[in-house]
């Protein structure tokens, strides 16, 4: 029996569970009811919590963010685990497609903030989170649906284009503010080009090793989810340690395990019940780092930021959709497909903040209402992209 | 409405039908993208006819009206490269094979045409799990009599097609034991089977075909799923039974093999069929299903038990002066080599599983050997 005094610590632990509990009931019953996106619900969820201040629901238990870079990184390892580079040999325009068009939004998104009083380093981390996309939002809501056609395809691939683009930007930004503000080179190359190249060695060294290691004796299905979970918790713990980007290393990882295989024995889809769990906590999370208070003061910036950046993803890809071989209309439905973007910037942006980037703070307080709108609603335009696709299982019985 | 007259056509012209799953590169599942195949495919020409098929995850090719083996194993072959260069745009795997390994059929999407809606309404799950795939082969036949002399003449022959085409050991991610998975699927629809004993083109059309009609169980040829069924607008009969090989040359062999065997059952120097020789096809079809080349077929004249590739090899000396005829000397040495030493391609497919150790390894090895020969 816990004393009186054990009550509020007792109170806090129980916070969590909780409000993951009630997260996923209302992710079940709204998906239902109206087939709304299980993480919208997760997300709005989160942002209760964090509007009643529940003890235990921010960033000072310590774990939490870890967790979080666990279950993203788990999601990133799944996306990277579908990116084919044979594809972009075979279709060219794919990977132009795709590096233009973080171009274009890097840049767009950059001109825009510049009507907003904002200093030029906010405005370019800015723009450089503005070009990813949210794998979690992404892959959740297609496995959801059962999504796969073209649309899917396309989504995958430049979301992983996007996401890597992103973060070697936002790394190089780190890089030069580093070097800008104390004139360290040693810091500023250890901020960016060791961060970048370092994670994506140690993703490609786990790539290579964990399926060789799957390959030296016949493993069970369900085991090789297991193997390639528990290298993606290393992989995270020893990105914490060495100051390293835990996406870019997973991303990494997941697209050479890919090209690795040799028995095509595979992981089970967003790692069965255990990712379910993870991303439900990712979700619920992420929105709870959201502060209520500074909603208000980025409306109008994350209004027009988020306009900026759809249109400059659907305008692009309507531009390559039949040069790549599809058509207006799936180019269309693929920019709108790539609207989520939420978790992994929040969690680029966190990450960067740890590790002692002081800009990063501002830039989440200012791109609050985005990140809500985008974290709210993006799924939901993904999951109506990808049915008027007719990419989704649930068209006919 | 009245079955259709029969169009003559020349006699042992070839049409070949394949039907070919598409696969995602991922985890090798089947992929629901032939809108997407068939969106990119329209820009060009295209070197023979593409459909779509029941399923988002099937396309269907058909060669034109060919004559002899090496026009139609050129044609499949630039299909093929035609298939897997726009694939490979999209990143878009395509097989050949009888079933897809281990697709789950209740999770595959059915295309919004009224028919196959029809169709999907009608049959239940029966319509998915009938997410297989098929080669079939068209025969032009020169009068409607002719055509139903040489489809029932071919009775004791089928069990060779199944033998040799078969290519679907897995179903469902296990090991069916069955060397063609997929016909056991087609048995479960009402209408499938051997199509009733008659000779006489008159005697079907208006006999039997006009009763089957009154009953509304039919409205056209379409509703038989019969191993052999006439084709009266074509004028040609259609061989269904064959799985889909895994390659294109496989399926030009199989072709022009039944084009030396009509050729030589046509100078009647066989006794003619008769409604007594069905009364071991099940037994057969059953053994070369289940056994492949191994299988035992009962000879419904002579009653004697025969293993089915002796048969076949036997079968193949005889047609020889036909196939040299007909310039398909080499369709005939691929056959004999996969009933002589190679095997079929469900024995190759069980090889590659022992290697790989995975169903998603099969399909792999079956993606390979569609882009080049595999034995």
């Amino acid at each position: 029996m816990p004393t009186l005094t054990d009550m509020p610590f007792l109170l806090q632990s129980m916070a969590w569970p909780l409000v993951l509990l009630l997260a996923w009931f209302l992710g079940e019953r709204l998906h239902e009811a109206w087939q709304m996106p299980r993480v919208s619900s997760y997300v709005a969820v989160g942002l209760v919590a964090s509007l009643f201040n529940l003890p235990g629901l921010t960033d000072a238990v310590p774990g939490l963010p870890f967790l979080a870079n666990v279950a993203l990184s788990l999601i990133l390892f799944e996306l990277g685990y579908r990116i084919h580079l044979r594809w972009f040999r075979h279709n060219p325009w794919m990977l132009v497609l795709g590096l233009g068009e973080s171009a274009v939004t890097f840049v767009v998104v950059y001109a825009v903030s510049g009507w907003f009083a904002l200093p030029t380093d906010t405005r370019l981390i800015i723009a450089a989170l503005s070009v990813s996309a949210s794998p979690a939002g992404i892959l959740r809501v297609a496995n959801e649906m059962r999504s796969a056609g073209q649309v899917t395809e396309r989504v995958m691939h430049l979301c992983a284009i996007n996401c890597l683009v992103a973060v070697f930007a936002l790394k190089l930004i780190t890089g030069y503010w580093y070097l800008a503000n104390s004139g360290d080179l040693t810091l500023a190359v250890f901020g960016s080009v060791h961060v970048l190249a370092t994670s994506v060695a140690v993703g490609v060294l786990l790539g290579v090793a964990v399926p060789a290691l799957l390959r030296a004796q016949r493993i069970e299905e369900r085991d090789v989810t297991l193997v390639f979970a528990l290298a993606v918790v290393l992989l995270t713990t020893m990105a914490y340690g060495l100051k390293l980007s835990p996406l870019l290393a997973a991303l990494s990882f997941g697209i050479v395990a890919r090209e690795r295989r040799v028995h095509l024995t595979n992981a089970q889809r967003g790692f069965g019940t255990a990712g379910d769990l993870l991303t439900l906590f990712l979700f619920v999370y992420i929105a709870a780092l959201l502060d209520w208070s500074e909603l208000h003061t980025g409306v109008w910036l994350g209004l027009a930021l988020i306009v900026a950046r759809t249109a400059s993803k659907v305008l692009c890809n309507v531009a390559a959709a039949r040069l790549s071989g599809s058509t207006e209309r799936k180019g269309l439905l693929t920019g709108l497909a790539l609207t989520p973007m939420s978790a992994f910037a929040i969690l680029l942006l966190e990450q960067s903040r740890q590790h002692g980037f002081e800009p990063a703070h501002q830039v989440l307080a200012t791109l609050a209402f985005m990140m809500l709108l985008q974290e709210l609603l993006g799924p939901l335009v993904t999951q109506r992209a990808l049915k008027a696709a007719a990419e989704t299982h649930l068209t006919k019985a | 409405m009245p079955l259709e007259t029969f169009k003559s056509s020349q006699a042992l012209t070839l049409g070949v039908e394949l039907e070919l799953q598409l696969v995602n590169t991922y985890d090798m599942d089947l992929s629901s993208s032939a809108n997407d195949l068939l969106e990119l495919l329209r820009r060009k020409p295209f070197p023979g006819v593409v459909t779509p098929e029941m399923t988002q995850s099937m396309i269907e090719i058909a060669t034109d009206v060919q004559t002899g083996h090496g026009p139609l194993l050129a044609q499949l072959r630039e299909i093929r490269d035609t298939l897997v260069t726009a694939g490979d745009r999209l990143n878009i795997e395509l097989a050949g094979g009888g079933t897809h390994p281990f697709q789950r059929w209740f999770e595959q999407r059915i295309f919004a045409k009224p028919r196959f809606e029809q169709i999907s309404g009608l049959y239940g799950y029966l319509a998915k799990q009938f997410t297989v795939f098929g080669q079939h082969v068209h025969v032009g036949c020169s009068s409607p009599d002719e055509a139903l002399y040489l489809l029932h003449a071919l009775n004791r022959y089928v069990p060779h097609f199944i033998a040799l085409s078969a290519s679907s050991p897995f179903f469902q991610g296990v090991d069916t034991l069955f060397d063609s998975a997929r016909l056991n699927s087609v048995f479960a629809f009402p209408l499938s089977g051997r199509a009733p004993f008659m000779l006489s083109w008159d005697e079907f059309a208006h006999g039997y075909f006009t009763k089957m009609e009154s009953t509304g169980v039919v409205k056209s040829m379409k509703d038989f799923y019969w191993d052999i069924r006439p084709k009266p607008e074509y004028g040609t009969i259609e061989l269904r039974v064959c799985d889909t090989p895994l390659t294109v040359e496989r399926a030009a062999a199989l072709a022009c093999y039944l084009q030396s065997l009509c050729a030589y059952l046509l100078e009647r120097n066989e006794p003619p069929p008769e409604e007594d020789d069905y009364l071991v096809y099940t037994y057969n079809r059953f053994q070369a299903c289940r056994f492949g080349l191994d299988g035992t077929l009962v000879n419904p004249k002579t009653r004697e038990q025969i293993s089915i590739r002796e048969d076949v090899l036997a079968t193949l000396r005889r047609i020889a002066p036909h196939a040299d005829a007909l310039g398909a000397q080499g369709a005939l040495t691929e056959i004999e080599r996969t009933a002589a030493r190679d095997g079929n391609h469900a024995s190759w497919l069980r090889e590659q599983y022992a290697q790989s150790g995975s169903v998603q390894g099969v399909v792999a090895a079956a993606v390979q050997a569609l882009r080049g020969p595999v034995n």
